[in-house]
């Protein structure tokens, strides 16, 4: 059944069209497309292009699942999907979906893994679930509940599930829009493993140049429903104008080698960037940060100590010992490897919880002495997915819900002023669910905006963003500074508190570690590597560099050098 | 606001808590505690349950039926039932039971309706107390396992193991949504007589959380389909060879054997108790 035929490339597509039922137009317009077996290939195009559409004709999914009219022919190791099922297809294809955790059915790991081969009544299954849990270092996790694991070892054991299979192809959908770079890259690196042990085709829809770069061999550019072109990776990111154009914007290093060495080979790794800006003279002084005056305190922890209950009955402790205040006109970014208690400590300032010990007090309100529902007009809290916050049917109502109940004069105003500067007037009366990512973040800002809290808490507000929707997000917050007296954002994206951030917090243990500013976060290897961060691409190279303190944007680490150094100098060091 | 400052002082409770229900439930479904039928083969566990689901609506004897109840019991405290599903049956049976009491006092009934609602009650009670050791016995795996082996349709055995599997995100994300009433809703009224302003706001929070709720499942369920497809769900539905290998680890043992060979025992045993001594008293 599986392997199809040996000589055939792995994915041949001629002519291919395909309508969903009951659309007004082609979702694929005339697809021409051929993936060689064993190579690693990045689908990329802006929201839209049809990406996914095109991967779900890999494994019969379309035509067979979603039947609408299809034309032309989908070869996968030279089997037509057309007269195979979705069940023999996915002998050749596996797919792991961009919210993996759905895909996930049965209780635990083990059974997980195994549920595809016993359910064709394969009898080496338990070979192939043990073989397939190996190849991606789950094996220890195998008697685990799949909803106790970390976003990243679900994707683990998603892929894992399909390779049990002993697909010819895997599709992975977008592996860094629900995890944090430093996971993606796990993922990244599983691929590539598998990809070299045992000659798999990948095929990856990914929005991030800077992963394309780094693990794709060829990239399809894919705009309106069909392939521009199907390019080596370098020739591809070479084409930087274009890439722009649809919405992808190259990795910070190559933006860097261009403006500094115009004319070089496109760079695709760090060291190979450091490689080629090394005959560049870059000693022009850092801009000079000035920290805001400290304002006077918003929030404050004395003595915090706070952990959960566990279903075996323990106590882990989450949060040991934290003492902190957070100030007016401060921009504070929370840091940390998950379990850190970033969400925690976001919950206790909103009063939902309250600490074992210790006290958190809000403008001086101790949260134990009032409900969660009169700190509410004070602290608002955004949570990671963004639909859980979508309690009404139309983004107006859900804008409107707070003031309204508050009996805020004037909220429908207010409402339209929020609306307004989120720029979502137009799509107002949709229900919040309908929107893309992008315009579901800016729809919860718009909640935490109509609350006018002094202080916002913001969780992982650019999580399973692409990179424009989440420049729009970012400047959104940088608007934000004159309504709220002080904003608190968790996070993985370093490129967000390089960009955004005055102040960060490193939480690791329970314990913030670090209170420190961004520069100087990214120059401390140590505290990173404790914390599983990884720093923007621009802030590696310039490491690499040697330049002290490292540039945050590519705009600094151009602003440092030849042409405008002797202006910079004139700024002095901070 | 300066009284209510006074007067509040939260804290973080371990028992009680929505935190606290939330954790009891899991250890309901995944059968952590471990326990005399925990350990035995589903099919068996199932087969037992059936017998006390059954023979209490066999007799009318009060004799046979507390022997019954007892048994019962005992099987509650050696499967080590959680303090929150005995404590919610300890109550509904202590509610019924003085339900009883008022009904026939009040409606001018005598000791024959005391007995006959009294002889109802006890019936519900033990095939409730037999229900809660049964299935706090059976994580999710087994349950499935078991309805498989016992050729309930495959759609039921995965529906239940999906149920399970479903529970834990249901149950976070329903906490997620009702914490946002809390904090966007209006701010809570003054509590009223009983606290029946707060019980009618949680009640309607509750039921207004179901709609972000339902629609945010909706979402979720549509990969869950296509990913079942792709991976032989409905092959297998088709097939048997999968069957075979799911329920080819169930294997019984001796023990499992003596365990419903006690349980017969100890039903005979309850009625030849109720023949010897029965109640209420026969005529004749």
């Amino acid at each position: 059944m599986s392997g199809g035929d040996p000589g055939a490339p792995a994915v041949e597509i001629q002519g291919l069209r395909f309508r969903y039922p009951g659309a007004g137009a082609d979702t694929l317009t005339g697809v021409d497309l051929r993936v060689e077996r064993g190579d690693i290939t990045a689908v990329i195009g802006g929201n839209g292009s049809g990406k996914t559409t095109l991967c779900k004709t890999f494994n019969g999914l379309v035509p067979h699942y979603w039947s609408g009219s299809f034309e032309g022919t989908v070869r996968v190791c030279g089997t037509d999907t057309r007269t195979a099922s979705v069940a023999a297809l996915s002998h050749l294809v596996g797919y792991v979906y961009q919210d993996f955790g759905n895909q996930l059915v049965r209780p635990t790991v083990r059974d997980e893994v195994s549920f595809a081969p016993v359910n064709f009544g394969l009898d080496d299954h338990a070979e192939r679930t043990e073989e397939a849990m190996e190849l991606l270092g789950v094996a220890h996790l195998a008697d685990r509940f799949t909803w106790q694991l970390s976003g990243g070892q679900q994707h683990l054991v998603a892929l894992a599930s399909v390779l049990a299979l002993r697909p010819e192809v895997v599709v992975v959908d977008e592996p860094v829009a629900e995890l944090d770079p430093a996971r993606a890259e796990r993922i990244y690196e599983a691929l590539t493993d598998l990809n070299a042990r045992l000659g798999t085709t990948v095929v990856v829809i990914e929005h991030h140049a800077e992963f394309v770069a780094r693990y794709a061999r060829s990239v399809v550019l894919m705009a309106d429903g069909a392939p521009v072109w199907h390019l080596p990776v370098r020739e591809a990111l070479e084409r930087h104008d274009e890439l722009d154009r649809h919405g992808i914007p190259a990795p910070q290093i190559a933006q860097a080698v261009r403006a500094l060495v115009p004319g070089a080979p496109v760079p695709l790794t760090v060291p190979e960037a450091a490689r080629a800006l090394a005959g560049t003279p870059l000693g022009g002084a850092a801009p000079a940060r000035p920290a805001p005056p400290p304002g006077e305190a918003v929030a404050e922890l004395a003595g915090v100590h706070h952990g959960y209950r566990e279903v075996g009955g323990g106590l882990t402790p989450v949060l040991r010992g934290i003492d902190l205040t957070l100030r007016s006109g401060e921009r504070v970014a929370l840091v940390g490897g998950n379990g850190a208690g970033k969400s925690t400590l976001l919950r206790l300032l909103t009063g939902l919880k309250v600490p074992r010990s210790g006290t958190v007090r809000v403008e001086g309100t101790d949260t134990r002495a009032v409900r969660p529902a009169d700190l509410a007009d004070r602290v608002c809290h955004l949570y990671q997915r963004p639909e859980q916050m979508f309690l009404k049917d139309s983004v107006r109502e859900d804008i409107a819900m707070f003031p309204r109940a508050r009996g805020v004069p004037d909220t429908d105003r207010l409402v339209d002023t929020v609306l307004e500067r989120i720029r979502l007037a137009g799509l107002a009366d949709r229900d919040g669910r309908l929107l893309s990512g992008g315009q579901q973040r800016r729809a919860t800002l718009g909640i935490g905006l109509a609350v006018r809290p002094a202080l916002l808490l913001l969780d992982e507000p650019t999580s399973s963003l692409d990179t424009a929707s989440r420049d729009a997000v970012i400047a959104m917050l940088d608007a934000l500074a004159d309504t709220i007296r002080c904003t608190v954002v968790a996070t993985h994206d370093m490129h967000l508190v390089a960009t955004w951030a005055q102040r960060v917090l490193v939480l690791d243990g329970g314990r913030v570690v670090a209170d420190t500013d961004p520069a100087a976060l990214f120059a401390d290897p140590g505290l990173m590597a404790a914390a599983g961060l990884v720093p923007p691409q621009v802030v590696r190279l310039g490491l690499e560099l040697g330049l002290e303190p490292p540039p945050l944007s590519v705009a600094e680490l151009l602003g440092r050098g030849p042409a405008t150094t002797g202006r910079r100098a004139a700024d002095g060091r901070r | 606001m300066a009284a209510a400052e006074r007067t509040r002082d939260r804290r973080e409770r371990d028992t009680l808590s929505v935190e606290w229900v939330k954790l009891e439930l899991l250890r309901t479904a995944y059968a952590t505690r471990g326990g005399l039928l925990a350990s035995r083969d589903p099919r068996f566990v199932l087969g037992w349950y059936l017998v006390f689901a059954v023979v209490p609506w066999l007799t009318h004897d009060l004799t046979v039926l507390t022997g019954l109840f007892l048994v019962c019991a005992a099987a509650v405290v050696l499967s080590r039932v959680g303090p929150l599903i005995l404590g919610l049956f300890v109550f509904g049976f202590v509610l019924e039971s003085g339900y009883l009491l008022i009904a026939s006092w009040f409606f001018g009934g005598d000791l024959g309706t005391v007995l006959a609602l009294a002889e109802l009650t006890l019936k519900l009670a033990t095939v409730s107390l037999a229900s809660m050791a049964a299935f706090v016995s059976l994580d999710p795996e087994k349950l499935s396992d078991a309805l498989l082996a016992l050729h309930a349709p495959a759609m039921v055995a995965f529906g239940v193991s999906y149920g399970y599997r479903m529970l834990p995100v249901l149950m976070e994300e329903f906490h997620t949504v009702v914490d946002g009433y809390r904090l966007r809703a209006a701010p809570p009224p003054p509590p009223g007589f009983l606290g029946w302003r707060a019980v009618v706001r949680v009640g309607t929070t509750v039921v207004a959380a179901f709609y972000p709720l339902m629609l945010n499942t909706a979402k979720r369920t549509r990969t869950t389909v296509e990913a079942l497809e792709t991976k032989g769900f409905t092959y297998a539905a088709e097939h048997p060879a999968g069957r075979r290998i799911r329920l080819a680890h169930l294997r019984a043992d001796r023990w499992d054997v003596l365990l419903i060979a006690v349980t017969v025992l100890l039903v005979a045993a309850c009625f030849a108790l109720g023949r010897a001594h029965p109640l209420p008293v026969q005529p004749g």
